[in-house]
């Protein structure tokens, strides 16, 4: 028996239970289940997402641009990390306003920035050319370059804030007491603090790579339609040319992937761990 | 090679990565004021003409802005009295079903937002509310929640639950218990929440590229469409503006928490 009490708390939870229900599980819903229902139907519409050439072209460059800007970016990401946490408090603070600027910044504004700079009349090639360094413009955007620079510029912040989180959680002792006991710097790095950061790197890169492999707008300004990206092609799909039946087998497809990787978090021990969540 | 000159060396790699986060954005303020009427720097001196295009009624940016602001502003209120209501009923009744909530509610931080805009692209189409106010309200109200939910919860988490106690053996009516001792005690928690679900809808692009057109335009849409269609200087302006904005409120955040920090600090 509830008492009075805690059917008001019940009541209060209805609201946001509806709205989500409604205004979000169910639109989700709905495109898993246009994609069985839609166009010549279940078999026909899955089947076109492995012998489509078009398909094939996307997510192999979604793939490839997903796979190298998590890459980057974990190193990138680390190395700020792994430094922010031997600054002393002054430059800390400054390092993580240099963090959080970009991090807080709309996308656009970003994407903007990095076209400016990398277009051929853009800041960058402008210089170069004025001081001689090259004769013709580098073709730096428009492309899988300036998509994965853009990409890689937009993810760093989000690590480098989930891997310093995780880095501060070390116990310091551990490296105390490994130069204590002569270990040199290499070592103390390679045997000390990288085993015990894995499970903070694991879970951060596959929040990466889940957040690139369904980007659009960065891949969409900086790829300038010609770097086609999955979320693009689905916004085309749906856009211009209406086909419901191939966007919605590929969203679907994105999310069986997307909810497989996010699986690997959540299953595996250590990554539990890294959550604090249970013990064992 | 010393320890020391290593030790230089790794930090000036972290510093170099640092400004390649920092740096870039910046250049949207050079190209601001530039005196070209195409995007480039400024070369015979600098001109704010392209500030003064903002506000031009042909150029229609002021209506998009009074959109954004009209639609972040109904967000924070809505999404921060929900998430709240919410937040406050999970903290009192744990289950299956606060929980199966929360988890529905957090999942727009992770799934990749374009498939959430696939599917209510539809959902809104069936109720003729694509391209409307309102339609653009339920949408950014969905994906504040996350936001929200989270800065009232860890608020709620400090909250010692025996005022509560208190409260109700004293005989206080569950709305008085809610109005007159939780709500107060999170107002931290509600401003935070209220703030990032405002900053969430000002923001959101993916989604609102799917669901407006030509009615009902917001910031960010503005923005879209005129790096896609043309990219002119007055894009540099508004980029200006937004990005000075931020770095306004976070280096005054910054030094705000620095000396709270250092007046709290043992005498």
């Amino acid at each position: 028996m509830s008492s009075r009490f805690e059917r008001f708390a019940l009541y209060l939870t209805v609201p946001a239970g509806l709205l989500v229900i409604l205004l979000y599980a169910l639109p989700i819903l709905q495109v898993l289940a246009l994609s069985v229902t839609e166009g010549s139907g279940a078999l026909a519409n899955y089947e076109r997402l492995f012998t489509s050439r078009a398909v094939a072209r996307v997510v192999q460059t979604t793939l490839v641009v997903s796979i190298s800007t998590t890459l980057i970016t974990m190193v990138i990401a680390y190395v700020i990390a792994f430094g922010m946490i031997h600054m002393d408090h002054r430059q800390r603070k400054l390092a993580l306003l240099m963090v959080s600027i970009p991090f807080w910044v709309s996308v656009l504004v970003r994407a903007f920035a990095w076209i400016t700079i990398l277009r051929s009349q853009g800041v960058l090639n402008s210089g170069l050319m004025s001081i001689g360094a090259i004769t013709e413009p580098i073709q730096l955007v428009y492309n899988r370059v300036g998509v994965t620079i853009g990409m890689v510029h937009y993810m760093v912040p989000f690590a480098v804030l989930l891997l310093y989180a995780n880095l501060t959680d070390i116990d310091r002792r551990v490296v105390q007491a490994a130069r204590s006991l002569g270990a040199r710097p290499m070592t103390v790095f390679l045997r000390v603090w990288l085993p015990m950061s894995v499970p903070g790197i694991a879970v951060t890169t596959i929040f990466i790579l889940v957040f690139s492999l369904g980007f659009l707008i960065t891949p969409a300004l900086l790829g300038g339609g010609r770097t086609l990206m999955i979320a693009e092609y689905i916004s085309v799909q749906i856009s211009n040319t209406g086909r419901w039946d191939l966007a919605t087998a590929l969203s679907a497809a994105l999310l069986i992937a997307v909810g497989m990787l996010l699986a690997l978090v959540f299953r595996s021990p250590a990554m539990r761990a890294a959550f604090g969540g249970s013990s064992k | 090679m010393s320890a020391r000159t290593r030790h230089r060396l790794m930090m000036a790699v972290v510093w170099a990565f640092l400004l390649f986060l920092f740096l870039p954005v910046l250049v949207v303020i050079p190209v601001s004021v530039t005196d070209k009427t195409y995007l480039s720097l400024p070369a015979d001196g600098i001109s704010f003409a392209h500030y003064a295009s903002l506000v031009d009624p042909a150029r229609d940016w002021v209506p998009s802005f009074r959109n954004s602001v009209l639609a972040a502003f109904a967000t924070a209120i809505i999404a921060t009295a929900i998430a709240a209501a919410f937040a406050v009923g999970a903290w009192i009744r744990a289950g299956w079903w606060p929980s199966s909530v929360r988890l529905l509610m957090l999942s727009p931080l992770i799934v990749p937002p374009i498939i959430y805009a696939v599917g209510v692209v539809r959902v809104l189409s069936k109720m003729s509310m694509l391209d409307t106010f309102w339609g653009v309200l339920v949408v950014h109200v969905v994906l504040s929640l996350p936001m929200a939910f989270l800065a009232i919860a860890a608020s709620l988490s400090n909250l010692d639950n025996r005022m509560v106690t208190a409260a109700r053996s004293l005989g206080a009516r569950p709305m008085t218990i809610f109005g007159r001792v939780i709500l107060p005690n999170i107002a931290p928690g509600l401003a935070a929440g209220a703030f990032l679900a405002f900053i969430t809808s000002w923001d959101e692009i993916t989604v609102t590229l799917f669901i407006t057109a030509r009615h009902f335009v917001t910031l960010p849409r503005r923005i879209y469409t005129s790096i896609t269609d043309s990219i002119d200087p007055a894009l540099a302006a508004i980029a200006s503006v937004l990005l000075i904005a931020t770095m306004a409120v976070l280096i005054a955040q910054s030094l705000f928490s620095g000396r709270h920090k250092r007046a709290g600090s043992p005498k």
